[in-house]
């Protein structure tokens, strides 16, 4: 570890803006002390390296995550969950080091599922996408500063982002199990009920998506899968441009409740909605991606990710993704053990 | 800048293409990947979106830089 001298916290912060070390918002110092505190949260040994980060290739051990961690204000106990979705984001399959890089405004979005939701305070109701959570804030936050610090990501050098989006800052949501008509997300991806799982996946900004239900079930059903399809591959995403990727769907507990009385869990919703998310032989927006033939903007139903969250209303969310990169940008799941074997002193 | 430096790895002559605006990040990446005197050509930007045509005409006239290049003559120039 290197360490930098101040003259007092407020020339620390100077120094750290100055060196690009920051999200241009003002940070925890990262003192010694501080971060040997969230190296213990961790379980874990702060030199372990859980893989290189792209595109600086920086070794992502456990101390480094620890530094980010302090960084973006995080409560000690998130340190498990930061380091599983550390080990999510450093998966080939999703291709970080190509992501970190790309022109497209791509984001690496945290969704949680299971019983980390509950535990350890992650927001899934009302404005969860919003300020005020400080799970969701500070998590996102330090998987951001970590891509910064250990990834060397920064903007208009290595991140290559023509605008981002506000989700570069922190992009992390709960699934709203008690909300839900459906399985957990982790379950629908293969974990166990009881796992807390972390999914990562390169999103763009959430899209809302408007429907007012009539209380015709049919027309319903017709109508809400009709508008979450357009949604999630609109002619101008890299969904329906690129094709084969993935995204994000994040049904408000109403449009779940309106699916599942219509007599679809989550499999079947996914399959109506790889189905009707179908591409014409040519979009205005494809240019040189020009390809013959009417397609699928998605290769497989699982590859629309189905989560309830929000608040009830008329709005649920679309998340489209990058689509690219050698794995196309594969979301990527890790199960987040809760109960790391060192206890943090106070 | 990244297929410029898998090519070279494998030990074939490698020549990595990058428009003007993206030469720092290239220059990032190469020294990143401990590759950092990677041939590399700079070309007009932007390449991406400006047609099949335009594409053959900057091709034809890059031909012999990349060959050059490739033959380790003439490193880093633009096109």
């Amino acid at each position: 570890m290197s360490f930098l001298e101040a003259l007092d916290e407020a020339d620390a912060q100077e120094q750290l803006y100055a060196l690009g070390c920051t999200d241009g918002l003002p940070v925890i110092i990262p003192t010694e002390a501080r971060v040997a505190r969230m190296v213990l949260a961790s379980g874990l040994d702060g030199n372990l390296v859980l893989g290189a980060m792209g595109p600086a290739g920086g070794a992502a051990s456990v101390e480094a995550l620890a530094t980010a961690a302090v960084m973006a204000g995080c409560p000690p106990e998130l340190m498990p969950v930061l380091c599983a979705v550390a080990e999510a984001v450093l998966d080939p399959a999703f291709d970080l080091t190509e992501m970190q890089a790309t022109t497209h405004c791509t984001a690496p979005l945290i969704l949680l599922s299971g019983p980390v939701v509950e535990a350890l305070g992650f927001a899934s109701g009302f404005g969860a996408l919003g300020p005020g959570h400080r799970a969701n804030a500070t998590l996102g936050r330090a998987l951001r500063l970590a891509m910064i610090n250990i990834g060397g990501g920064r903007p208009g050098e290595s991140d290559m982002a023509l605008l981002g989006h506000p989700g570069k800052f922190t992009y992390c949501l709960a699934e709203a199990a008690e909300a839900s008509p459906f399985p957990s997300l982790g379950v629908s991806l293969g974990f166990d009920p009881e796992d807390s799982v972390v999914t990562v996946i390169g999103a763009e900004a959430p899209q809302s998506l408007i429907f007012s239900a009539t209380g015709d079930l049919t027309q319903d059903r017709d109508g809400l899968l009709s508008i979450l399809a357009a949604g999630l591959a609109g002619p101008a995403s890299n969904n329906a441009v690129l094709t084969g990727g993935q995204a994000v769907l994040v049904l408000n507990p109403d449009h779940a409740a309106l699916l599942a009385a219509a007599g679809l869990d989550r499999r079947a919703l996914q399959a109506e909605l790889q189905t009707r998310c179908e591409v014409p032989g040519a979009l205005p927006s494809q240019g040189s991606f020009q390809r013959e033939g009417r397609r699928q903007a998605f290769r497989a139903p699982e590859d629309i990710l189905v989560l309830v969250a929000g608040g009830s209303g008329l709005y649920s969310m679309a998340m489209p993704s990058w689509c690219a990169g050698p794995h196309q940008n594969r979301a990527v799941s890790r199960r987040v053990d809760l109960n790391p074997a060192c206890e943090v002193p106070f | 800048m990244r297929d410029g430096i898998a090519v070279a790895k494998q030990g074939l002559p490698a020549v990595a293409l990058v428009t003007t605006l993206f030469e720092p990040q290239g220059r990032f990446v190469a020294k990143a990947s401990g590759m950092s005197a990677i041939p590399q050509v700079l070309l007009p930007h932007p390449v991406a979106g400006s047609g099949a045509e335009a594409m053959a005409t900057l091709a034809a006239a890059l031909a012999p830089r990349l060959w050059e290049t490739l033959q380790g003559r003439g490193r880093d120039g633009s096109a």
